[in-house]
């Protein structure tokens, strides 16, 4: 199949769009592409702000050139801002416009975009498609649905087979990750200072509007037994019957109440039941893992992913299905129980 | 001279006959991979080794007997850059570790013990991380290889190898090797480039489908939904799983049920819909429940016991094929799928079958060793074939007296 300058326009991952990002690129000068009056400039900013405001950028067919390049510029901008949350957002928004566009596709298109975008190994048959579980893998371990894990899809011979929308969710994932990778890149362009102070202002005017959660910053200064993930509840109630608990589960148990603001003196009563208590090398680590003492780190608890690997994941409610950190969990329950609370006060 | 240097410097004499003649075959792409030898008892380790040439770890070995050899499962760019990040990872092969230490069998009750060197304490079967009496982490564990274990262990290595890697990953056997550890269990080995540059991540899902952690039984409303029984990966395995429990005669007992014929009735409903659905169909009431217990059991028969740390940590060091475990004596030998079912290690794997050497037995249990039975025994000097004797030497279960003859 030859894809056309829309479907350039509509998938800026695919080869055609980047060889006609530059021959544009040299036939113009990107010089004219990056000064202040350009089109190209302008659509630009647009899109970032389409992801601002509304978390879904768009594609304009009128010029298609303009929005061709209006990609790549898009990018150099947000990646210059050097504001992760700016960038995750933007990803985020191509990823939906990719994705509503793919849904419209058929199982061909979808192959052809697929090989060609991300060299993936895909099949078709007559009602599904297949990807190689590396190439799935890859994308598949950032999408923390458990419908989404390897072990809870049909693999043959190497290849998982996916409806027509799990493989458009899958490329567009890819092209997300794509965007954050090379958002992250090391700067390889001198921006001119003309860009700086469109950055700048663009950083000034998001400033309220970006989300503001990010665990591994996450402040929590409350504890609530009835907000606690199951996993936690599970290894408190272990401590308290003295079972003797693996060093990853003491390990979790610690860290996560330290996080969410629990003093070291104050879990060794948690700890005291099981069976090789003692107090003082238990305090000894338990400020150590604050980082009271030691190496000064705090450290932070485990993920989902790595308790389910280590067996402490008894995931057993809808929350669970949503987060990828106990932390997260605690801090949503914790909102809603209190929205809750409000709600009933209300009444 | 005391005894323990004795044994140590006996081990190294025999570990380099072994190697005049080693003809161990080479890992793919060698050169790039770090080599790590154990050299003594004490603990003296030569790591960050690379090598051009094969014969360069052929002299290696020979020159210094190590007591235990390693190879990165990983690929660098400089492999003996002596920092961790300096090497340059590659890529890695995907491994895998069935280690009997960590499955639970019932024959350890009766082969294994333990000791806390602490306080004394000592009893039998798996050790525990803590003495449950003076919680010191000091344990010493005697622990052996018999039958059963290396039937479970087999168990687990052709579960892996057939039902998941060749039928589910599509790996072909050619690039699967099966290697016995040298001690309690197998290596599983997959030199592919489609696994080479996956990340940690992408690892752990390979072992969470191993060992079918995650696995989705009820969606989100609790409800379910069967498979049909031609489905690909786990939804087919279950399915079939199921199929073959509720037909068999025992099905009601082994799942415990109770309800007479209600139970019989549903477990009815289930056969028939899984012998005649073509897509996934729900399931209510009764059926549900029976359905549910059902997969819970063959989710615990079809899964399979790897090591997740071994197979997610993409810079491990692990035991080069065909040499020597210095706390067994045995070869950490290359076994085929085919050969797998009828592998003994005590027959296979030893690696010196000449000679006669008089040793002190501390301690053993019954054993058959290159098909002869020997023991149970304690605090006795016999006379014992040289397989059996640094088998028993190298776990510190007999001392050396005479070294019978020198050259055999």
């Amino acid at each position: 199949m030859i894809f056309s300058k829309i479907d350039a326009a509509t998938y800026p991952f695919i080869s055609l769009a980047s060889r006609l990002v530059k021959e544009l690129e040299e036939s113009l000068g990107i010089s004219a592409i990056l000064s202040p009056g350009s089109e190209v400039l302008q659509r630009g900013i647009e899109r970032i702000r389409e992801a601002v405001y509304s978390r879904m950028t768009s594609v304009y067919k009128r010029d298609l050139d303009v929005e061709i390049l209006s990609h790549p510029v898009a990018l150099l901008l947000i990646k210059h801002t050097s504001n992760t949350r700016l960038i995750s957002v933007y990803a985020e928004a191509e990823k939906n416009r990719v994705l509503a566009s793919l849904l419209k596709e058929d199982h061909e298109k979808l192959v052809t975009l697929a090989i060609d975008g991300f060299n993936w190994h895909v099949k078709r048959r007559e009602n599904c498609l297949l990807i190689r579980f590396d190439d799935y893998l890859k994308t598949s371990v950032n999408i923390l649905d458990a419908h989404w894990k390897l072990v809870n899809r049909k693999l043959v011979s190497g290849y998982v087979e996916l409806s027509r929308k799990d493989f458009s969710r899958l490329l567009a994932e890819a092209y997300r990750a794509r965007i954050l990778e090379r958002a992250n890149q090391a700067m390889d362009v001198q921006v001119p200072s003309a860009l700086k102070t469109i950055v700048e202002e663009l950083n000034r005017e998001f400033q309220d509007f970006l989300p503001k959660v990010d665990v591994s910053v996450m402040h929590i200064d409350e504890y609530e037994p009835s907000a606690l993930p199951p996993c936690i509840s599970k290894l408190l109630e272990d401590a308290e019957q003295g079972k003797n608990l693996p060093h990853m589960a003491r390990f979790t148990l610690a860290t996560f109440l330290i996080s969410i603001g629990k003093r070291p003196e104050e879990l060794l009563d948690v700890f005291r039941k099981v069976p090789d208590f003692d107090e003082s090398k238990t305090l000894y680590h338990l400020r150590h893992i604050a980082g009271e003492i030691g190496s000064r780190t705090k450290y932070t608890p485990p993920s989902c992913a790595t308790l389910r690997t280590f067996n402490l994941c008894v995931a057993d409610d809808d929350l669970c299905q949503r987060v990828r950190h106990p932390l997260t969990y605690y801090s949503k329950k914790l909102k809603s129980l209190k929205r809750g609370e409000l709600e009933r006060r209300i009444r | 001279m005391k005894e323990g240097s004795d044994n140590e410097g006996f081990i190294k004499r025999m570990f380099r006959k072994y190697y005049i003649e080693w003809r161990g075959e080479p890992p793919k792409d060698f050169n790039r991979r770090e080599f790590a030898f154990m050299i003594s008892r004490k603990g003296d380790i030569v790591r960050h080794k690379a090598f051009e040439e094969w014969g360069e770890v052929k002299e290696f070995l020979y020159k210094n007997s190590p007591l235990h050899t390693y190879y990165s499962s990983a690929y660098y760019a400089q492999p003996s850059a002596p920092d961790m990040d300096a090497k340059e990872w590659m890529g890695a092969d995907l491994i895998f570790d069935i280690d009997v230490d960590h499955i639970y069998t019932p024959c350890k009750e009766q082969h294994d013990k333990w000791t806390c060197l602490d306080c004394g304490v000592t009893s039998n079967g798996i050790p525990p991380e803590a003495c449950p009496k003076c919680s010191s982490k000091r344990i010493e564990a005697k622990t052996w290889f018999c039958e059963k274990c290396l039937e479970v262990a087999k168990e687990e290595t052709i579960k892996l190898v057939e039902d998941f890697l060749i039928q589910d990953f599509g790996f072909s056997p050619q690039e699967i090797s099966i290697v016995f550890s040298g001690r309690r269990g197998f290596h599983i080995h997959v030199e592919s480039d489609v696994v080479r540059e996956l990340d940690q991540r992408a690892r752990r899902e390979i072992v969470d489908y191993v060992r079918g952690n995650g696995l989705v039984v009820q969606d989100r409303k609790r409800k379910v939904l069967v498979p049909p029984l031609n489905a690909g990966g786990w939804p087919g395995r279950i399915a079939k799983g199921v199929y073959e429990l509720l037909n068999s005669k025992s099905a009601k007992m082994f799942l415990n049920l109770k309800g007479g014929s209600k139970a019989e009735e549903a477990i009815k409903v289930i056969i028939k819909g899984l012998e005649e659905a073509q897509d996934y169909w729900p399931l209510e009431g009764i059926a549900r429940r029976i359905w549910l217990k059902a997969v819970e059991e063959v989710i615990a028969h079809k899964r399979c016991e790897v090591d997740e740390r071994v197979t997610t940590d993409i810079k491990r060091l692990i035991r080069l094929p065909g040499t020597l475990h210095g706390g067994t004596g045995l070869i950490a030998v290359k076994v085929s799928l085919r050969d797998l079912e009828s592998f003994d290690p005590y027959v296979h794997a030893v690696a010196f079958v000449k000679g006669e050497v008089r040793v002190k037995i501390l301690s053993m249990p019954r054993i058959t060793f290159l098909n002869q039975t020997w023991g149970p025994c304690s605090d006795k000097v016999v006379e014992v074939p040289m397989g059996l004797a640094m088998y028993l030497i190298c776990s510190e279960n007999a001392i050396v007296i005479s070294e019978g003859v020198q050259d055999a």
